[in-house]
């Protein structure tokens, strides 16, 4: 586990924001998804997902509604805002200028 | 849109905090479930799986914890919880609870309910348009002492200068007027006044409109403008109103209008004007004709102007000073006055002349309830000093628990807020009682007794103050503790406490004082309380009954009344049980100021000069026996004083003493004297007889009235009083029906037991008499209760001494005579504060000038028996107070002294 990387301060939102751009998801799914998708090399602490979203909700990014999951099961599906498309997007090139910027000083030095 | 999800979820978050708390934990269980299915879907046992899970996960509580922290309702909750343990320990201490919700509420319902009562009365102002550009004018007084007025000739002088004035009017003092409309005699308060009134206030009328300066000549058709007040009172805001004729003191009167809503009376001081009358229809409405002539003693109208624009009130008194040298010069004889002065209708609020003494009864009304709130704040401090002392060692836990002094301080704040919340509603609750109850005195007044908005704020703000400024001290002092002593146990036991220069003995000598003074200023509304309640009357009042007519409805003449009273008075004197009736017009509860002159007496110049007045009653033969008012000297009424006879009078002995300075009243008889207004040779009154003194009144304990005949006075006869040996209620009902046979159209104005009638004309100061009784009575409560507790708690924080004492071989006596002693010097310095304070209040108090002759306040004395009572209570409780806290100290095994915390 030693290879896995915690997450950086912040990060997370972006990532949660990123992965339920494409379709509602429940929380469970969420995990999953950034586990699969970043290789298992980004480790989600996956209680830490829940304050993260529920944080999301109240600051107006995103939007909670219950529903059926693919097991038929009740579950609570997140999905984007219209504020949280454009936070996204935000984020995204803020994320963009910084990983340049980290990534430059790394190369010149 | 985001603003929208926000609200939601936030609102959400706020009312559906159960439902928001179960579906998170619906949310995290299905979570785990999950991941335990997929881990058992890989190859675990369910137990592996579900371990597993639960450390993929982490801390399930801290997660929950982070999500409610994320939503934002974290610091509601706490404040649920300071809230919840704060109403928990406020119950657990009911005793405390109680004793301070209730301090606070009596201090401030008191307070409420008299700065309601202050304001509505004396500082609420009147709407009018561009304030700043009105002014009164006052023709100072030719007569020295008199109050400044003007007659109607000078108005219309001073209206002439429409180079300064926009406007100009002139009301004259409000009257006492009755009127019929639908067949019921009522009475009322008419003001006459000019077509110009409104606009000079720049006010509209409601309804209708205000009367014409056509309609203001003498001789048109009487029409009247009704006040709103009265309208919405006693026409039931009927818009017919408009257009009806009445009848006012028998003359028919149309009315036009509707007076403008809030405007209640042209000097606004509880006096409700319920017709406003054209000032030439006086004569009509039966004033003698000399009142609108120019003469000192018909100068009751005030005169208000609108100023044009641009002009100042410096430019005004300028003009008004060369007209006022004008008039001087022009009217020596009629009447010269002194110069016209010019006032900012905003530095007035009723008279130049009276406005001081208005000031000075609202501040000593003020000042008695500031000294009620005083002791009320004192009483809690004390009350949150003793148990901020006794919890000092759980807050030493709680602190050494771990709590930080910014939650404690929150928490005691909470406590102490929640305090002030139930002490500021008890007061409400009491103020509106109080307000409530006041109002359902028929006073013969009417006061707008609601309590508005602002005073409900200031109420507000005085127990927040209070709970602020009382709640947080102790409860910074109590966190700024030493944990290590107070554990230890012995917190309470510092040198310095035997200083003797602290706070607490300051507390003491304050309480000590404020509490003498406010009992000695109790004492004196108790004696009012008795007067009122044991004022011997000097006439009749037991199974005499009195009912008063007004003869004008009948269109009679003078002699036609008076023979239809007559006729009434031998009627009733038939009937079964009556053993007298007699005729009279006045009785002894009125007061007429009439100006007179004695003859012989000193010369009318200097500051007394027309103050001699005397209320005159104009009685029948019979009447001294009806009324069973004894003749001191001379004899009584008879049928000898006829309308050709000398005039005569008999006297009463005040008027005698004072007027006609004898020592003995007996040389007064044979003497003579005249009224001021009628200067006629005819007009001299002998006087015939003197009479013993009534007393109706509790400012005025010794009126001069006297009594004349009245086919000798030319005032008709209005009442018929009558004695019976059977119940006097019943006999109120006989002469109601005898009266009707007599003439079945002329009204009953009142009919009543004489013991009913003086019952009525004695409520208003009964009220005020009760009212500041009973505010003295809660400022003993308050006060007793507050002596009490600060002593006792000084002496309390002494039982560790006292115990220290006794363990080392002191008597029991000993120990507490200690303590009592000290406690005795404080009380005593104390109690001699609050004396000397009190003998300068009743010394302010007896220094209040009254202005004007005519009027009378109450003048306290010095009691010295009341005085040394007060002292001694004081003492008593002082000293009580300390000596059982201390004797139960001593009482206590020194050794569970020592070892106690």
């Amino acid at each position: 586990m030693s290879d896995q990387t915690d997450l950086i301060q912040g990060t997370l939102d972006l990532l949660i924001l990123r992965t339920i751009a494409l379709e509602p998801m429940h929380g469970w799914a969420i995990a999953q998804r950034i586990q699969q998708i970043s290789d298992e090399l980004l480790r989600v602490q996956q209680g830490s997902l829940y304050p993260a979203l529920h944080r999301l909700e109240h600051q107006g990014w995103i939007t909670a509604e219950w529903g059926a999951s693919e097991t038929n099961r009740r579950a609570r599906f997140y999905s984007l805002t219209k504020a949280g498309r454009k936070q996204l997007a935000t984020e995204l090139s803020k994320w963009e200028r910084l990983s340049a910027g980290v990534n430059l000083v790394l190369a010149r030095t | 849109m985001r603003l929208w999800h926000i609200l939601r979820t936030r609102t959400a978050s706020l009312l559906l905090r159960r439902r928001r708390e179960a579906e998170m934990r619906e949310e995290l269980q299905q979570h785990i479930e999950r991941e335990t299915e997929r881990l058992q879907a890989s190859g675990l046992t369910p137990d592996a799986a579900r371990q597993q899970a639960l450390r993929h996960f982490g801390g399930v509580e801290w997660a929950k914890e982070q999500c409610r922290d994320a939503r934002g309702t974290a610091r509601l909750d706490s404040l649920g919880r300071d809230t919840r343990h704060a109403l928990r320990r406020l119950i657990r201490d009911w005793r405390f609870t109680a004793a301070a919700v209730s301090i606070l509420g009596l201090g401030i319902g008191a307070n409420t309910a008299i700065f309601s009562l202050v304001n509505a009365s004396l500082f609420r102002g009147q709407a009018l348009a561009e304030p700043h550009r009105l002014v009164d004018l006052y023709q100072n007084g030719s007569n020295r002492g008199g109050v400044d007025g003007n007659s109607y000739p000078a108005y219309l002088d001073m209206a002439a200068r429409t180079d300064v004035f926009a406007g100009t009017t002139a009301a004259l003092v409000p009257s006492g007027v009755n009127y019929l409309d639908a067949g019921v005699l009522r009475p009322a308060v008419a003001e006459h006044t000019t077509a110009s009134y409104l606009s000079v206030f720049g006010l509209q009328p409601s309804l209708g409109r205000w009367f014409t300066a056509a309609e203001d000549v003498p001789g048109a058709a009487v029409v009247a403008v009704l006040g709103h007040e009265a309208w919405r009172r006693k026409f039931g805001s009927a818009p017919s109103v408009i257009g009806r004729t009445i009848r006012i003191d028998s003359v028919p009167v149309t009315i036009v209008g509707v007076g403008p809503a809030g405007h209640r009376a042209t000097i606004d001081l509880g006096i409700v004007t319920d017709f406003w009358l054209p000032i030439s229809s006086l004569p009509a409405l039966g004033a003698p004709p000399r009142t609108l002539t120019r003469r000192p003693e018909e100068a009751a109208f005030s005169v208000k102007a609108r100023l044009r624009d641009g002009v100042t009130v410096e430019q005004a008194q300028a003009a008004m000073s060369i007209l006022g040298t004008r008039l001087a010069a022009e009217y020596l004889q009629e009447d010269p006055g002194r110069g016209i002065a010019v006032y900012a209708s905003s530095d007035v609020r009723v008279h130049p002349q009276m406005d001081g003494l208005l000031r000075a009864v609202a501040s000593i009304l003020l000042v008695v309830v500031g000294l009620v709130l005083a002791i009320a704040c004192s009483n809690l401090a004390t009350l949150l000093l003793v148990r901020g002392t006794a919890r000092m060692k759980e807050i030493s836990v709680r602190l050494a628990l771990g709590a930080t002094r910014g939650q404690l301080v929150r928490h005691l704040l909470t406590e102490n807020l929640m305090l002030s919340a139930g002490g500021c509603i008890a007061g409400c609750l009491l103020a509106w009682w109080a307000i409530r109850s006041l109002a359902a005195v028929d006073l013969p007044m009417v006061v707008d007794l609601s309590l508005d908005y602002r005073v409900l704020a200031f109420a507000v703000a005085i127990s927040l103050v209070t709970g602020v400024a009382f709640g947080l001290a102790p409860a910074l002092k109590a966190t700024r503790v030493d944990l290590v002593p107070t554990l230890r146990g012995d917190g309470e036991t510092r040198l310095s406490e035997n200083r003797w220069l602290t706070v607490k003995n300051a507390l003491v000598v304050v309480q000590v004082m404020v509490s003498v003074l406010l009992l000695g200023g109790t004492s004196l509304f108790l004696q009012l309380l008795h007067a009122s309640r044991t004022m011997r009357t000097g006439f009749a009042v037991d199974s005499v009954a009195m009912i008063e007519t007004d003869t004008r409805y009948a269109g009679y003449s003078a002699i036609l009344a008076r023979q239809a009273l007559e006729e009434v008075g031998r009627r009733v004197a038939a009937t079964p049980g009556v053993q007298s009736a007699a005729l009279t017009r006045g009785l002894p509860m009125d007061r007429t100021g009439v100006p007179v002159i004695v003859e012989g007496a000193k010369v009318t110049a200097g500051p007394d000069a027309g103050s001699r007045r005397a209320t005159v009653i104009s009685a029948g033969p019979g009447f001294f026996d009806v009324m069973a008012i004894p003749i001191l000297f001379g004899r009584a009424l008879d049928e000898r004083d006829a309308r050709d006879a000398p005039r005569v009078a008999v006297i009463s002995e005040s008027m005698a003493r004072q007027y006609f300075g004898g020592a003995d009243a007996a040389s007064v008889v044979g003497r003579r004297f005249r009224p001021e207004a009628d200067a006629s040779a005819g007009a001299w009154i002998e006087v015939v007889g003197v009479a013993r003194d009534t007393r109706t009144s509790l400012v005025d304990p010794t009126p001069q009235v006297f009594y004349q005949s009245f086919v000798q006075s030319d005032r008709p006869p209005t009442t018929v009083v009558a004695r019976t040996s059977l119940d006097a209620a019943a006999l109120v009902g006989v002469m109601q029906r005898e009266l009707r046979m007599v003439n079945a159209t002329l009204p009953v104005v009142s009919a009543k037991t004489m013991e009913r009638h003086l019952e009525e004309s004695l409520i208003a100061p009964k009220a005020v008499a009760t009212f500041l009784g009973g505010l003295g009575a809660l400022g003993l409560c308050l006060a007793g209760i507050g002596l009490y507790a600060v002593v006792a708690f000084a002496v309390s924080r002494r039982s560790r001494e006292i115990g220290i004492r006794m363990a080392l071989g002191a008597r029991r006596q000993q120990a507490v005579w200690t303590v009592a002693r000290d406690v005795g010097v404080l009380v005593g310095v104390g109690t001699s504060a609050g004396m000397a304070l009190t003998l300068v209040a009743i010394l302010a108090l007896r220094a209040i000038v009254v202005p004007t002759p005519g009027i009378s306040i109450y003048r306290p004395t010095i009691d010295p028996l009341a005085m040394l009572t007060v002292a001694a209570f004081v003492a008593m409780v002082g000293l009580a107070a300390a000596y059982v806290p201390a004797r139960r100290a001593a009482m206590v095994d020194p050794l569970v002294a020592l070892r106690r915390d």
